[in-house]
This record gives structure tokens, C-alpha cells and sequence, in this order.
């Protein structure tokens, strides 16, 4: 198996083109906050004091979300790929398993996954600290990287499970466009879930981008709200976390350990889905030349 | 116990039979063809074999190992009609990949088959940059690369020139003396067919005919002897025997060199010209199926 991930990490990072398309989402999400989403979203907050030094960590958490999404999307896009152009039938007569090739696509995206939220994470730490003298602390390396790995697992689980249902390297691009340009609304960057209509919030808060967002919004955000609001009472910072998505309200806010369970549920509900689903598509996926 | 066996295949799609209880026995180092027009169940057929189709029923077995286990990949090479590696890697990255998802690894073996095959200029070239005829010496080397006991050739030639075919069969014959190896192929060229030790001929999903090459062309591929006559052929009917006549030509089945020298001293006085032809694959192939092969 670790011969199979050295393939599918070697094909993934050889193609500049692909890194960097999958990193567009991410990209797009950044760019907007600096050219306007920032202003326009002060603008409706300026009674916090150091807003920046909120915001900037706020859309951090959120870009985070999208680069685990469209990051591990795009990875396993060489799933499709092979099934496509018939490289899995020549995989399929090494010594791995169907299971294990299945298995090394899994692992190499989770790894993909990682490494693309940490050079992001990287970034815009840096762009931040230059420019907006935003606090780095040590202390948050580790829960950060936590999260990004349980962001990575939750995200390739959901997108193998989609993925198991597209067949051509066609119909791969329309998933990759639409799950780059959804991944921003659901992980609530574009626009503080509390903006968005009660509908669409109900639509969002059924897949695990809004908890990962909100999972990493509080890690960051923890002594920038603890600054901004320690003369506040505690229903302005409830209602302050609930409309900026730092805590989903679900019979009250989440915290940093029910996203967390939140986030496992649904890898494991995606799992078990994806065993399903894998063993009545398996032997649909040997497409004939 | 044969080295490889089929028995019984059969591979039924929405209840249409597509491969019809087809039997397969193959002994070590035997080079079979496998004959057959297009849409006739090759391609179907060669994919159970090598484990990638489940057949709706029948067993395959290579020396007592059951068709998909580990073992039994280990032990078999597939060429498949398309260029199946990935196009974005070098060519030594491509076969070093698949080579680390074997267990019978030898790196002096894989120079070997780099030599032979002629692959040194291109290893650090892109796979989806290569020629058809580049491609498939790559193809073949990452057949090769684990040292399998059986390769399946599935139209390997197709499209390639003269010069790749004839150093694709130089090493494939090579390692067949060598190492003992097995060939099972499937081909569109009747020249490849020539040097198979035994033939079978599959039409609509069936085994129609199998045998070794002579003995298939004793049975279906007679000698032609075709005259070309100085004027009108009234002589035809003197000579008894299906024959066909085309405009001043006649067409003759002749079972042996002797009745074509007798026909010809005969008619010898009246002959503009002559000539003979050999029965060949294709002929074979003509009384079995009623097409042309290509």
C-alpha cells in the first residue's frame, strides 16, 4: 500500500496545475476578504473593539474548511482518473486489493489534505502578522493540526463518498467546480452564517463544513474574543459567536468538543456509507476499452 | 493438472451470453493465439483469465491457484490493447511504481528488460509523451517487470510499425526460450498467429475450432493453385473438382504439390501463367467464419 501512496502522492504534486487549482477555492476566499468581504463585514460589527484581530482569524478558520474540502476533492479526483482512463484495471493485477488500492487513495488524500491546510495555515498566518500584526501564538500549532487532520479525515471520507458515484474525468471537473465554489457558503466564508436565511442555514448545518469552521474559529479566536469582549456580557458573546459561526446552535452553541464529536459522527456515518456504496459499485468501476 | 486452465467460461451480460462455455488448457511455456473477429469475445474472455470480469460461471486456475488471489497476480503479466500507465510520470517512474507493488522485485532483471527492450533513452521522458510504438515497449517491459510465468498479449501490434512488432516478438521469444515463458494472445495479425503451438478460433463468443496451426490449415486452409489461361477457359470442365473461375483465371483447391505439377504438365500448352498459393491463417479463418479477419 505504501508503494500505491507513493504513486497517487508523486502523480498529485508532479502536476503544478492541479495543486494549484485545488488550492483556488481557498485562494478566491482571500482575495474577497481582503479586496471587500472584510470592509463589508466591519461595517455591520463597529461597535467591536480590534475587530481585525478578529476577523482575520475568523476567515482563517473558514479557509482552513475550504482548503480541506476542495484539497482532498481534488486528490481524490485520481480515483476517477484511474477507473477513466483504465489505470485501475492495471493496478488491479499487483499484489494490492481492491480494498487496499481503495485504501492508499484514502490515506494519500488524508496526508494531501494536511499538507495543503498547514502551507494555507502558513500563509495567512504570515500575511496576517506582517500586515495586520496578528498575534501568532505556539500554543495553537497543536490543536490547530489536530483539527486539520480530523478536518482532512472528515473531508475525504464525504468526497469519497461522492465521488464513488462519477465515473468520467467529465463529470469529475462539474464536481470539482461546484464543490469549489459551494465549499466557501458552506463553511460560511463568504457571508457569517447568521446573515444567511434561515433555510439555507438549515441546509448547511447538515454537513460538517459549519462545526469545522466553527472548530477552528474557536481555537484561533479564543483570546482575540476574550480581549474584544471582556466588557461584554456573556448573551453579547453568545449571540456575537452564533451569528459568526464560531459555534453552531444546535439546542445551544457547540463547543470545541461537540464539533468535535460532531465532525467523528459524520465520518463514521460517511464510512459506513461508503462500505455500502463500495460494494455495490465495485464491480461497475472496471470500465471496459 | 494443466499449467493453465479455463473450464466451462461463460459470461452472460442482461442475459445475453457474450462468451460461451469456452475450455482452455495451456501447458508451460506454450504459446496460444487466440483468434477472432472483432466483437467475437476475446477482449471478454481475456478479462476473466486474468481476473478482472467474473465469469457467470466456470473456473480458471494457473497451477492450482485460484484466478485473483495474490499469488495468482504475482504469477501473470497483462499487455492490455490500450496504454494504460500514467501519462504524467516519467517512464522509470512508471515502472519502478509498479514494480514496488510486486513482491518478485530484481533489479538486475528489470536493466535486463530495460536493454532489451530498448528503453534507455526514453526513462526519464513522460509516459503521455511517447510514441504508440515507445509506449508499447514500456507497456511490455511493465509486463515483464515482476517476472511473471504467464503474459497476456491483448492485441499488443495494433497500430505499431514493422520494426516495434519485430523487436516486441525478438525479446518476447528471447524470454520465452530463457525463462519458459507462457504467452497467451490475442491478435488481429495472422503473421503473429504463425509461430503459436496451438490456435483457437472464437466466433460469437464460441471456441469454433482449435488445433495446432498445421493442423488447422491441413483441416481448413488448402494450397491454391491459381492459371492464368492464354485464351478462353474451356479446359475447366475437364477438371473435375471445386474449382471457381474468374474471367480467363481458374481458381483450384489441390491437397499436394504433386496434383498441382500434374494439373499444370496437363494444361501446360494452353497456360499463360500460374501461381501457388499456401493456405494461410486467414484462409482458416474464411471457412470457420465466413470473414475476413482484418
Amino acid at each position: 500500500m505504501v508503494g500505491l501512496i507513493k504513486r497517487n502522492l508523486r502523480l498529485q504534486f508532479n502536476s503544478f496545475g492541479g495543486v494549484s487549482l485545488s488550492l483556488m477555492g481557498a485562494i478566491i476566499s482571500f482575495v474577497l476578504y481582503l479586496v471587500f468581504l472584510r470592509q463589508s463585514i466591519a461595517s455591520g460589527l463597529s461597535r467591536v473593539p480590534d475587530l481585525k484581530q478578529i476577523l482575520d482569524p475568523w476567515l482563517m478558520g473558514g479557509t482552513l474548511t475550504i482548503t480541506a474540502i476542495t484539497t482532498t476533492a481534488n486528490s481524490l479526483g485520481q480515483m476517477v482518473k484511474d477507473r477513466d482512463n483504465g489505470a485501475l484495471r492495471d493496478l488491479l493485477l499487483t499484489r494490492p486489493s481492491y480494498y487496499h488500492i481503495q485504501g492508499a487513495y484514502v490515506l494519500s488524500t488524508i496526508l494531501i489534505g494536511i499538507v495543503m491546510q498547514g502551507l494555507v495555515m502558513t500563509f495567512m498566518s504570515l500575511y496576517f502578522s506582517l500586515m495586520d500584526a496578528m498575534t501568532f501564538r505556539l500554543d495553537w500549532v497543536l490543536p490547530i493540526l489536530i483539527v486539520m487532520i480530523l478536518s482532512s479525515v472528515v473531508w475525504t471520507t464525504v468526497n469519497m463518498l461522492l465521488l464513488s458515484f462519477i465515473n468520467n474525468v467529465d463529470s469529475l471537473s462539474k464536481f470539482n467546480s461546484i464543490i469549489g465554489t459551494a465549499a466557501g457558503f458552506f463553511a460560511c466564508v463568504y457571508m457569517p452564517i447568521g446573515l444567511i436565511p434561515t433555510s439555507a442555514q438549515w441546509l448547511i448545518e447538515f454537513t460538517p463544513a459549519p462545526y469545522n469552521a466553527a472548530l477552528f474559529r474557536q481555537i484561533l479566536l479564543k483570546d482575540p474574543l476574550n480581549n474584544s469582549f471582556k466588557n461584554a456580557t456573556p448573551a453579547v458573546l453568545n449571540d456575537f459567536k452564533e451569528s459568526m459561526g464560531i459555534g453552531i446552535n444546535i439546542n445551544g452553541l457547540t463547543t470545541v468538543y461537540s464539533n468535535i464529536l460532531l465532525l467523528v459522527g459524520f465520518t463514521m456515518i460517511t464510512i459506513i456509507a461508503i462500505l455500502i456504496v463500495t460494494n455495490i459499485l465495485k464491480r461497475g468501476v472496471l470500465k471496459r476499452h | 493438472m494443466h499449467f493453465f486452465e479455463a473450464i466451462h467460461l461463460t459470461k452472460k451480460f442482461n442475459d445475453k451470453e457474450i462468451v460461451k462455455n469456452v475450455n482452455l488448457h495451456v501447458e508451460k511455456g506454450q504459446f496460444i493465439a487466440f483468434l477472432g473477429p472483432n466483437g467475437a469475445g476475446k477482449s471478454t474472455t481475456v478479462e476473466m483469465l486474468i481476473g478482472l470480469l467474473t465469469p457467470t460461471i466456470g473456473e480458471i486456475s494457473l497451477e492450482g491457484i485460484k484466478v485473483n488471489s495474490e499469488k495468482f497476480r504475482n504469477k501473470i503479466g497483462v499487455v492490455f490493447q490500450d496504454s494504460l500507465l500514467d501519462r504524467d510520470l516519467t517512464v522509470m517512474e512508471n515502472l519502478k511504481t509498479r514494480a514496488n507493488l510486486y513482491q518478485n522485485f530484481d533489479s538486475e532483471y528489470f536493466n535486463q528488460i530495460i536493454i532489451k527492450l530498448e528503453l534507455e533513452a526514453i526513462l526519464k521522458q513522460q509516459y503521455g509523451v511517447l510514441s504508440g510504438g515507445q509506449r508499447r515497449r514500456v507497456d511490455i517491459a511493465r509486463a515483464l517487470i515482476h517476472q511473471p510465468e504467464l503474459l497476456f498479449l491483448d492485441e499488443p501490434s495494433t497500430g505499431l510499425d514493422i520494426q516495434t512488432r519485430n523487436k516486441i516478438w525478438q525479446v518476447l521469444n528471447e524470454i520465452r526460450k530463457t525463462k519458459q515463458l507462457t504467452i497467451i494472445l490475442t491478435t488481429h495479425y495472422l503473421e503473429e498467429v504463425e509461430y503459436a503451438d496451438y490456435v483457437y478460433v472464437l466466433d460469437h463468443g464460441e471456441i469454433i475450432a482449435e488445433n495446432t496451426l498445421d493442423n488447422l490449415k491441413k483441416e481448413y486452409a488448402h494450397d491454391q493453385l491459381i492459371i492464368h489461361f492464354k485464351g478462353s477457359s474451356k479446359f475447366c470442365d475437364l477438371i473435375e473438382r471445386n474449382n471457381q473461375q474468374i474471367g480467363q483465371d481458374l481458381k483450384l483447391i489441390t491437397n499436394s504439390n504433386i496434383e498441382a505439377i500434374n494439373i499444370l504438365d496437363d494444361l501446360k500448352n494452353e497456360i499463360s501463367s500460374f501461381e501457388m498459393r499456401p493456405g494461410s491463417v486467414n484462409d482458416i479463418f474464411l471457412e470457420l467464419t465466413g470473414k475476413e479477419i482484418r
